[in-house]
């Protein structure tokens, strides 16, 4: 009874914001992150063995192996080449564990990268389709990321190609904001905070924050995939389908730095 | 005894943290909807020690789903939401020789109140609610209880019985 009561005020706590929770979760993490980084790993690298008789033992098994590491692989290039982390520089991390506890899809991941790979909290996470999430804590080996789509979770947008301002959110109902229509699950809700126009298919990108933390400007959210009617409200609200899948997400890039608009790369003068 | 019990509160822990690492691990293997592979170990120890420490255990593996990366929204929830399971589980303790229905019956209760509440939680953070996944994650969960509850309750007789001889 004594421990329950203790746990609830543990609970009221994380909910209060009370810092010293974050500790716990740390401690969690540092111990039990590790163990999540070999499972997610797999087989992958254990097979370095250069006898040949071993290898045509395994082969079977490296087959499935193979097809993962070129997945990956595939993946990661598509991550290189797409227009979010162009300029930027980031760690390229692989999801190893995916939070159950939402009652529609996943809320939180943890990748293997942490602290000792540069990652802090308050850092974008991206990948090929566009923003995955933000980090919320970083213990030595993992990290926790939470998703687009959670209702914890708020991004500063821009809609369109007028870049009209509105805040983005994973919540539904009536405290996500002023008269916010639930969506369904998969579904984010858009609100203007500006006057103008949202028409379906709209580009949604994040608007960036000061020093890039939590989210850098200009990365793919989603489009527009239906406007509410007026009924009366002043700034426009809209249903968003995210370019992200989160119930698939493997390879993803932690960003370091912002991305530069037009990268350039210092050069030497050549006067003689 | 108590090295007994001990060492039954031992494998205990254990099959809750790899039910624990196993749910999160083949979340990231691509699965969307898991079965809750922590809720069998509580109830199996529940039945056969009634509902005051079927709640104690409940709260202790609730701790570990929460303690796992990347752990529950609120820390604590998980482990208040298994107490409860733990708690209804162990109300259904019978002396003797029981039904496999009235395990059914004990199982769909204690998955059915975690399955509540995670839903009461997520209506009150204003997260979607998909009641679909939500009645087939339940399901998913009787299933696998079905199996793994009496399993699990005859590898505990079997060590109590060992260890009291």
């Amino acid at each position: 009874m004594a421990l329950a009561a203790a746990t609830l005020v543990v609970a009221l706590a994380d909910v209060s914001g009370w810092s010293a929770t974050t500790h716990v979760r740390g401690a969690g993490a540092a111990v039990l992150g590790p163990l999540e980084r070999l499972a997610g790993r797999g087989a992958a690298g254990a097979l370095d063995t250069d006898d040949p008789g071993v290898r045509r033992e395994q082969l079977g098994h490296d087959a499935a192996e193979l097809a993962r590491s070129l997945q990956e692989a595939r993946q990661l290039r598509a991550l290189l080449d797409s227009p979010g982390t162009s300029g930027a520089r980031f760690v390229p991390a692989r999801v190893v564990a995916v939070g159950s506890q939402g009652s529609a899809g996943p809320e939180r991941v943890t990748i293997d990268v942490g602290s000792r790979d540069g990652v802090t909290p308050e850092l974008t996470v991206v990948n090929a389709e566009g923003l995955v999430g933000r980090v919320i804590s970083a213990g030595p080996w993992t990290s926790d990321v939470l998703l687009v789509g959670s209702a914890d979770l708020t991004v500063g947008v821009r809609v369109g190609s007028a870049g009209t301002l509105g805040s983005l959110t994973g919540a539904t109902g009536s405290t996500a904001g002023s008269g916010a229509r639930p969506r369904p699950a998969g579904q984010l809700g858009l609100e203007l905070v500006q006057r103008g126009a949202v028409t379906v298919g709209d580009g949604v990108t994040t608007m960036g924050s000061v020093g890039g933390r939590p989210f850098v400007a200009g990365v793919h959210v989603g489009r527009v995939s239906a406007v509410d009617p007026a009924g009366g409200r002043l700034a426009a609200t809209a249903a968003v389908t995210p370019s992200v899948d989160v119930t698939t997400l493997d390879i993803v890039g932690v960003l370091l730095s912002a991305p530069r608009a037009t990268p350039r790369a210092p050069v030497e003068g050549a006067a003689r | 005894m108590i090295r007994g019990l001990s060492l039954l509160g031992l494998l205990r822990a254990l099959a809750v943290l790899a039910a624990a690492l196993t749910t999160v691990t083949l979340g990231a293997r691509g699965i969307d909807t898991l079965p809750d592979l922590v809720l069998p170990v509580v109830v199996a120890g529940a039945l056969l020690s009634g509902p005051s420490r079927g709640a104690l255990l409940g709260l202790g593996a609730g701790w570990v789903v929460d303690l796992v990366p990347p752990g529950s929204p609120v820390l604590g929830s998980a482990a208040l939401l298994y107490a409860v399971g733990g708690l209804v589980a162990g109300a259904g303790r019978r002396e003797g020789e029981t039904s496999i229905a009235w395990v059914a019956a004990v199982v769909l209760g204690a998955a059915g109140a975690v399955a509540l509440g995670r839903a009461a939680l997520a209506v009150l953070a204003s997260a979607p609610v998909s009641l679909g996944e939500v009645a087939l994650r339940l399901a998913l969960t009787v299933a696998v209880a079905l199996v793994a509850v009496p399993a699990l309750v005859r590898v505990e007789h079997a060590l109590v019985r060992r260890h009291l001889a």
